[in-house]
């Protein structure tokens, strides 16, 4: 492998936009890690989960021009990117069939196995946190970041008003934040 | 406004995980143009979440390394053509970005089908939305440009969608023969009566709206030629299959 230059944040983006291969090697090497880590809270099986990464980085490719630096980093774009292939993988048709076992029509998955193919996803990275916070904070955590679901849905599906979940959703991420330190 | 009880209250958090409501974002969006500490404080929570973040790593494997690495050598510059998703359903969390090129193309979509709807008098078999759908997403900014087969080709079709207001122009291919492997169909633009290279039209994008990122501007007509692969510099005019004119 030839030797890895480094670079600095607009550099990087630079490099993207320009779609130069050595500065999407860096973003690869240096950020599949913990794109990787969010994947697996999500998509505990690796195989599938790889292919999310792939496609996570191809759609980088395709569409770094729509990154805006003006409304954020580059790794918070990237979060967002990543955490929507995986829920759309695990909504897709495809995805329901290749882990019919797995039982991921309940929001709270709870893999108990063996397998080192599976991770847990409930012991990975920061859904572990969020299940260490308390239980109303942890439910819309678990709903919105990796379910997908909107705030609007959220209310419904717990019959509560949105203003609740508005303020829940607001202070389990306070309270989340606490942790990042 | 009281800005400091604002920063406080968890919409940044909220705003940084992406899991704003569209109102909540814009909100957002529009005070920190007028709020430095805001600004301020967005940026602040967004490191610590990087910092935290890129704390809790797993490494795929490296088969798993090598394949991307490779992917992403092996790509093209999407010069030519920036793929899209169709928008399939509304739980997708709504980034702006994203969701505002989807509601254009899905716009373009509708409106494409009400012009076809009004021209064949009722739904054809396969784009049968409810009616009231149509008259929403009417967007009069957008124009579609009906792209006919030529000669022995005349079964091909295809839409180009333009929005004028933003210039970007969407295609969608509703039959053309698959390309062989040493071939591609490339797009042209004709500008003061002068092809110009308006990128390629790879197969995979049957059945879905593309937008063409790199259209000149003042084009007044499109082709569609059957090309070597990777396309020309100019087009080979016996192998037109497509044609439209705005």
């Amino acid at each position: 492998m030839p030797e890895i230059k480094t670079y600095t944040e607009p550099e990087l983006i630079r490099g993207l936009v320009q779609h130069d291969n050595a500065a999407y090697e860096y973003l690869y090497m240096n950020y599949r890690g913990s794109l990787y880590n969010i994947i697996l809270q999500l998509i505990p099986n690796k195989e599938i989960a790889s292919d999310v990464l792939q496609e996570v980085f191809i759609t980088v490719w395709q569409q770094i021009e729509k990154y805006d630096e003006n409304k954020g980093r580059l790794f918070t774009w990237l979060v967002r990117l990543t955490r929507n292939t995986a829920i759309n993988k695990l909504r897709s048709k495809v995805y329901k069939s290749e882990s019919k076992n797995e039982s991921l029509d309940n929001y709270v998955v709870a893999i108990e196995t063996n397998n080192p193919d599976i991770e847990n996803i409930n012991r990975i990275g920061l859904r572990k946190q969020v299940h260490q916070l308390k239980e109303d904070y942890k439910n819309v955590i678990e709903l919105s970041f990796y379910n997908g679901f909107t705030q609007e849905e959220i209310a419904n599906s717990l019959n509560i008003p949105l203003g609740t979940v508005k303020t829940r959703l607001r202070s389990a991420l306070i309270e989340l934040r606490k942790q990042f330190v | 406004m009281d800005i400091k009880q604002y920063i406080s209250s968890g919409i940044i958090e909220t705003y940084v995980m992406g899991l704003c409501t569209a109102a909540e974002e814009k909100e957002l969006e529009l005070l920190r143009s007028q709020y430095p500490e805001l600004n301020k404080a967005i940026s602040a929570c967004e490191e610590e979440m990087e910092q935290h973040m890129l704390r809790q790593t797993t490494l795929p494997s490296a088969d798993t390394d090598k394949r991307i690495l490779d992917t992403l050598t092996t790509l093209k510059k999407p010069a030519s053509i920036v793929q899209m998703p169709l928008r399939k359903r509304n739980w997708l969390k709504n980034i702006a970005v994203a969701a505002s090129v989807l509601l254009l193309i899905s716009t373009g979509f509708n409106y494409y089908l009400y012009r076809q709807v009004k021209k064949s008098g009722s739904a054809g078999s396969n784009t049968s939305l409810p009616l009231s759908d149509y008259k929403v997403l009417l967007d009069p900014s957008i124009t579609p440009v009906a792209m006919y087969g030529v000669g022995s080709h005349a079964i091909c079709r295809c839409t180009m969608f333009w929005d004028k207001k933003t210039g970007k122009m969407y295609i969608m291919i509703h039959h053309l023969p698959q390309s062989s492997a040493a071939k591609d169909y490339q797009l042209w633009a004709i500008v003061d009566g002068k092809y110009i290279n308006a990128g390629l039209v790879k197969d995979e994008i049957r059945g879905k709206f593309i937008e063409m990122s790199n259209i000149p501007p003042g084009a007044t007509a499109f082709t569609v030629t059957l090309e070597k692969a990777g396309g020309n510099s100019a087009p080979t005019i016996e192998e037109t299959y497509l044609k439209g004119v705005i």
